[in-house]
């Protein structure tokens, strides 16, 4: 017979079911007003307000289209520029990642561990630090300003956290697959795309897909070396549909929205891979 | 039967489209140590958490002392519990630790620190662990562990204590020791306990009474003697014993009854049973004997499987009619497999249970008779 | 708060001021806010994935629109905190908190708590993963409460991960850029301006390169110490 009470202690699930639930959506409120302000025309907005259900009649998307097109703000080059920088500098990245796999599956040096602590060191060091005589450098070479020259820095900066990032997951990889496969007598390029790298994979697309993400959210970067409109990402170029004193919400919003889908896609698609990376830093090894 | 302190009344738990616990009745005398017996998955972890008061049972009601704990948190029934894998916390000392269940309720318990510090001295006392108070817990052995954790088990006086396996992470010779204290201890105390194992053996010795269960069932409680010598159903039959009791597929007609390998007639008067049954017999009932000393019509005619020696026994299977059949015997006979040998089986001891259902039809010439 | 003008040539000693303000209320914040929530989703919530799901969405999106949703989050209006300031009538909290210098760095590091708490929510989470389930179980038999379970059971096992989440919260804090340039870009009068947004503008604004390379080593010498704490554990 099922209980007619509740009794005190499903009470106090249900209470702190409650608070949790209501604390994540109120987080969520934010996202929520994000949107409902992008999908109206903002002087409305401004008269009423979005905490309300919206007249359905005036929804209207026309604030992305300014967004994207008008060439004041011209967020579709910024679209079209970050998708080249980051899957450019993602794609280099994974090639060097897989040769990195190849290393660890292989080689055991003396320095192994001292070559983490500089990796890790170089990680954790503020980007402001090598971006002035790095200017100056790209200046002379004549990489100020254009893809080649952003890619490259990022493809450096990524090989040295993916470094870091493949020891976690390629620790479980025995060196007994390799050695085993030699006994039998495969060759090495073999051994590479028939051991190493299948097993990789996960490591690899998880690789890409952190990289592309930094690289898309990146500012500071983009803001010192892509100075020409043409080359801008979007990150830059949503930041600057914010007037000086005047805002336009409605643009905004729609910007902010534009600017984030991709990585947010990305997140929803390949949510475990985000989580995974963070969650290792919980879990002692 | 004394008045029950402990009472599980139709008690059951689904998971998904898995019926756990299905309509478990049990009644615990005070100071009664009685076992959940069964094979892993039979239900009996469950029923202990339900007692517990870390699940709740979707029908069925619990009482300890009289009181409806059954909607009640874990920590207000006043039970206690060891868990399979002790839990114990490996940033306190061991002493926090055995204190714990006193310090988290310092407040209503009206406990000074002193009163505290008694508590746990006297329990330490109890299981022999005084000098370890100050360590902590992965510095201990296995056994010694097993033992703190008794120890915060015990120092509150709980009213029903309950262990989850707490034997089986440790080694063979040590789970012996611990098995026997175990025993002392809880007569000594008088606290009614429910200890799950899946180890008949440790049931046997243990308990003052077993619950058999499987597939969520209790399929019977008794005594240890009671649940070895007459067992309810097949499953009792053959979980318990070691090692376990031979059950044959057999075949009753008016005249004869015919097993595997071999028949045995039937006195002309019976009427009873007819059909197929099963036959159970133990290991310890049969015995192996020359050909010379009985009549060929007595004995049981079988080839050597295997011999497992036992040290001060052999456990010889034999096959029968295709069915391999234990015998238990101290004789050291120079057999092996492949030999022909003649079992006498006592008719007196055999058990017989329904084909269909498994239950028990009791002693084999009693039922043939009525 | 501080006002510091960022074209002054005195060393950028307000902004690292602002800087150890966000270090001093955004870390303990995210530490324990997020210690709390991953304990409740892990023992006592259902739909914790989603929840947690949904706090990462913080940390993925790119901190500059971070920084543009923390600023309409305090817009008078439509954001979400004046909004509620209006309705619960404090009339001096309903304005656009970051137009004005009292308010406008406390907007943005409670906009960091909001953006940031997805991190500290997800190790947490991983590292309770890592306690059996029966010393909670334990615990609530032998009558603990919900909070003294946290407190006496959980949280002390978690003193790695509580490391790691400060540590990484602080360097970031010290780090902050595109959240302050997307918002405020410093100001108002330079309330909220940091270091690394220093170290920009005498870059990008004032050309100086020599001072702003200045403002980089200095940022970099007051971040080597804790970077140096985490080497020592990931290496430990």
């Amino acid at each position: 017979m099922k209980k007619s009470f509740i009794s005190r202690r499903a009470f106090k699930t249900l209470a702190l079911n409650l608070v949790v639930w209501i604390f994540a959506l109120a987080w969520m409120l934010p996202f929520i007003g994000l949107v409902a302000v992008s999908i109206q025309p903002y002087r409305e907005v401004v008269v009423k307000g979005w905490v309300r259900v919206p007249d359905l009649s005036s929804l209207t998307l026309n604030n992305y289209i300014e967004a994207l097109r008008n060439p004041l703000y011209d967020l579709a080059t910024g679209y079209r520029n970050s998708v080249i920088v980051a899957f450019l500098s993602s794609l280099i990245l994974v090639v060097a990642a897989a040769l990195t796999a190849y290393a660890f599956a292989n080689l055991d040096f003396r320095l192994k561990a001292l070559l983490f602590a500089t990796i890790l060191f170089i990680m954790m060091v503020p980007q402001q630090l090598t971006v002035v005589p790095l200017f100056l450098l790209y200046r002379n070479l004549g990489l100020y300003n254009t893809f080649q020259g952003v890619i490259l820095l990022h493809s450096a900066w990524g090989i040295a956290w993916v470094t870091f990032f493949l020891r976690n997951y390629l620790r479980f990889i025995p060196r007994s697959l390799v050695e085993a496969a030699r006994v039998d007598g495969a060759s090495e390029i073999t051994i590479f795309y028939k051991i190493i790298l299948p097993l990789s994979i996960p490591a690899l697309i998880a690789s890409f897909i952190m990289q592309f993400t930094w690289v898309w959210n990146d500012l500071f970067y983009a803001l010192v070396f892509l100075a020409s409109r043409d080359k801008q990402v979007i990150t830059q170029k949503v930041v600057m549909l914010k007037g000086e004193f005047h805002i336009d919400w409605g643009l905004l919003t729609a910007g902010s929205i534009i600017s984030m889908s991709t990585p947010l896609i990305l997140y929803v698609v390949f949510n475990r891979y985000f989580m995974r990376g963070v969650a290792a830093w919980g879990v002692k090894r | 039967m004394t008045s029950a302190f402990l009472k599980l009344d139709r008690v059951t738990r689904r998971f998904r489209n898995v019926i756990a616990v299905d309509k478990v009745s049990l009644d615990v005398g005070k100071g009664e140590l009685l076992v959940l017996l069964g094979p892993s998955g039979c239900g009996k972890t469950t029923t202990l958490r339900i007692i517990a008061g870390l699940e709740t049972p979707d029908e069925g009601r619990v009482y300890i002392d009289g009181v409806d704990v059954t909607d009640m948190e874990p920590g207000d029934r006043d039970v206690s519990m060891v868990f399979q894998d002790y839990a114990l916390y490996p940033h306190m000392s061991v002493f926090d630790n055995i204190a714990f269940p006193l310090t988290v309720r310092r407040g209503k318990l009206r406990l000074s620190r002193r009163d505290i510090e008694e508590r746990v001295l006297k329990v330490a006392k109890m299981l022999r662990i005084e000098e370890l108070l100050d360590r902590k817990p992965p510095q201990l052995s296995g056994g010694q562990q097993q033992r703190v954790a008794l120890a915060r088990a015990l120092v509150r006086e709980p009213k029903v204590w309950l262990m989850d396996e707490p034997l089986s992470n440790l080694d063979a010779l040590v789970r012996m020791q611990v098995r026997a204290e175990l025993k002392r201890l809880q007569k000594d105390l008088g606290i009614t306990t429910v200890y799950v194992t899946h180890d008949q053996i440790e049931a046997l010795t243990l308990a003052d009474r077993i619950a058999v269960m499987n597939k969520g069932r209790v399929l019977q409680v008794g005594s240890p003697k009671d649940v070895y010598e007459n067992p309810e159903h097949v499953f009792v039959a053959t979980f318990i014993g070691a090692p376990p009791m031979n059950i044959l597929e057999c075949k009753a007609t008016k005249e004869i009854l015919e097993c595997p390998g071999f028949s045995k007639p039937l006195p002309p008067s019976t009427r009873g049973l007819q059909g197929k049954l099963y036959v159970g017999i133990r290991p310890e009932h049969i015995e192996i004997v020359s050909i010379s000393k009985v009549t060929k019509e007595d004995v049981v005619e079988a080839r050597v499987y295997v011999v497992e020696p036992l040290g001060s026994e052999y456990i010889v299977n034999a096959v029968s009619g295709g069915e391999i059949v234990k015998v238990r015997t101290s004789r050291e006979l120079l057999l092996s497999p492949g030999d022909t040998v003649y079992l006498k089986i006592d008719w007196s001891r055999a058990s017989v249970f329904d084909f269909e259902s498994g239950r028990s039809l009791g002693k084999l010439l009693k039922a043939l008779v009525s | 708060m501080i006002i510091a003008r960022s074209f002054s040539h005195t060393p950028p000693w307000g902004a690292l001021v602002h800087n150890l303000v966000w270090v001093a209320l955004h870390v303990p914040i995210v530490t324990f806010l997020g210690l709390i929530i991953a304990y409740l989703l892990k023992y006592h919530v259902r739909g914790s994935t989603i929840i947690k799901a949904i706090l990462f969405l913080g940390i993925v999106i790119p901190p500059a629109v971070g920084g543009l949703i923390i600023r309409f989050m305090f817009e008078a209006d439509i954001g979400i905190v004046p909004i509620l300031f209006s309705y619960v009538g404090v009339e001096s909290l309903s304005k656009t908190w970051t137009l004005y210098p009292q308010t406008a760095l406390l907007a943005l590091i409670l906009g960091s708590v909001w953006l940031w708490l997805g991190f500290s929510v997800t190790v947490f989470a991983a590292a309770m993963e890592t306690i059996p389930r029966s010393h909670i179980e334990a615990a609530k038999v032998f009558g603990a409460s919900t909070w003294q379970t946290f407190y006496r059971i959980v949280a002390p096992q978690l003193k790695p991960a509580i490391t790691v989440v400060v540590v990484m919260t602080l360097l970031w804090d010290l780090k902050i850029f595109d959240i302050v340039y997307a918002s405020t870009g410093g100001g108002p009068g330079g309330s909220t301006t940091v270091l690394a947004l220093v170290m920009y503008n005498y870059f990008a604004r004032a050309l100086d390169y020599y001072r702003s390379a200045a403002v980089a080593v200095i940022l970099t010498l007051v971040v080597i110490p804790f970077i140096v704490l985490i080497i020592r554990r990931e290496r430990g």
